[in-house]
């Protein structure tokens, strides 16, 4: 049987959370302390080994393995179960896609959003839900939080060091959803990204806080999308940002399959309906130069193309709420990611 | 109470400089810019600068593919094969 090559602590029982805070492990949260019992149990609901490499960030250097993610999933309070849901998102960082130096360490403060789809959200109680963003959910808290706490523990993203978001946010301790397809009108993202809906995965972002939109007014697609536009529009810093995710949740859902929308169909009119004027754009310092005659016709687009826009059905059944939540960079700083969860 | 430790210990590696030049006089310089707003003036700047009161013989800008990555290996090789000097700087 292989065994677990981390470094050991002698600790006395009652010191043991306090000791992970000393070491800087945490995420200024009390964690689990990591046992060995407590990592072979999570390594072995993912059937993995110790040394299997679960990915390697190239511009850091670093090559997780198995042990580190099992670790640090322990001190996060995740249940053994939720480990292959770590294990995929962690992946999903790894990616050269993701590209994780640049959102890990930037500035801009972006958090790793992961929308989670498939049997495994039933199957772990994932929410998908009320309080979608918000506490409640041991799965939601604690997958999230293990990959943050890998983040810092294993790919050195230390706030104030290798971790340089001037405000970050909230979802930089665990920013994990689920999209709620069952009763849902539309396709569930990992169709859409290619999966089968038998499938389970998660799509990692690189994203920004949620903004939440009121619309109680409208009863058609057109009503409820223009206002999530109208907000959209300008938010997200500079420009706009290279994807956002739209979380339409229950009302507004209702009322634009009503309409008769799909999930293109909503995709297509917000790319339509974000798109601002060169004049404004130079007006409010976004763009640099001065303005020019024309300027007001020229438009640019909040993103490249429709598809950027990430479509969810998520959020609680009552109240006429829905967000947009921006990406972080440009396309070739980072794109999301969608790994199965196997 | 036996703990297991989260981090993890990078492997170390150490890195030879090569000599500082005496003289930039007659040197090519890379500079590498990192795709954020203004580096490429700043760096251009610097390259006019080198060449009128150091005395370089040339100067060229390469472009990173975004600020999260290392220079890409198109860079690497033009740079071994043509040029003694780089200023890589971050712009931000």
């Amino acid at each position: 049987m292989a065994s677990l090559t981390s470094k050991r602590h002698k600790v006395e029982d009652l010191d043991a959370t306090e000791f992970c805070f000393q070491q800087g492990w945490t995420d200024g949260l009390p964690v689990v302390p990591p046992t060995e019992d407590r990592v072979w149990a999570m390594l072995k609901a993912a059937n993995l080994k110790p040394e299997d490499q679960v990915g390697y960030i190239e511009n850091r250097a670093v090559a997780v393995n198995a042990e580190k993610v099992a670790l640090n999933a322990v001190m996060a309070g995740c249940r053994p179960e939720y480990m292959k849901v770590v294990v995929a998102a962690v992946e999903g960082i790894c990616d050269p896609r993701w590209s994780y130096h640049g959102p890990g360490t930037s500035t801009g403060g972006a958090a790793v959003l992961m929308i989670v789809n498939g049997p495994v959200t039933r199957e772990l109680d994932i929410n998908a839900g009320d309080n979608l963003f918000g506490p409640g959910w041991r799965a939601n808290a604690t997958i999230g939080r293990a990959v943050r706490l890998v983040m810092r523990n294993v790919a050195g993203s230390m706030p104030g060091l290798l971790d340089r978001g001037t405000l970050g946010h909230p979802g930089k301790i665990s920013y994990v959803i689920a999209e709620k397809e069952t009763g849902s009108p539309w396709t569930p993202l990992h169709v859409e990204r290619g999966f089968k809906k038998e499938q389970s995965t998660v799509t990692v972002l690189a994203a920004q806080g949620p903004h939440q939109v009121y619309n109680q007014l409208s009863n058609t697609a057109e009503g409820v999308l223009g206002t999530i536009a109208d907000d959209m529009r300008i938010s997200g810093g500079i420009m706009g940002q290279p994807e956002y995710v739209v979380c339409l949740a229950g009302e507004h859902t209702k009322t634009i399959a009503a309409s008769g929308w799909t999930k293109a169909d909503i995709r297509k009119f917000l790319f339509e309906h974000t798109q601002s004027s060169h004049e404004h754009l130079k007006r409010t310092e976004r763009m640099s130069g001065a303005i020019q005659a024309g300027d007001d016709k020229k438009m640019r687009p909040l993103v490249a193309k429709p598809e950027d826009i990430l479509v969810v059905a998520a959020g609680g059944k009552a109240g006429a709420f829905s967000c947009y939540i921006p990406g972080w960079g440009s396309k070739r700083s980072s794109q999301a990611v969608t790994k199965e969860v196997k | 109470m036996e703990l297991l430790d989260p981090t993890v210990e990078q492997p170390r590696q150490s890195i030879e400089f090569v000599a500082r030049p005496a003289s930039l006089k007659g040197k090519r310089i890379a500079l590498i810019e990192n795709t954020k707003f203004n580096s490429d003036k700043l760096l251009e700047r610097i390259g006019d600068i080198l060449k009128a009161e150091q005395g370089v013989s040339e100067w060229k800008v390469f472009h990173k593919h975004n600020a999260g990555v290392p220079a890409h290996k198109e860079i690497i090789d033009e740079v071994k094969a043509g040029y003694d000097l780089v200023v890589a700087g971050v712009g931000d």
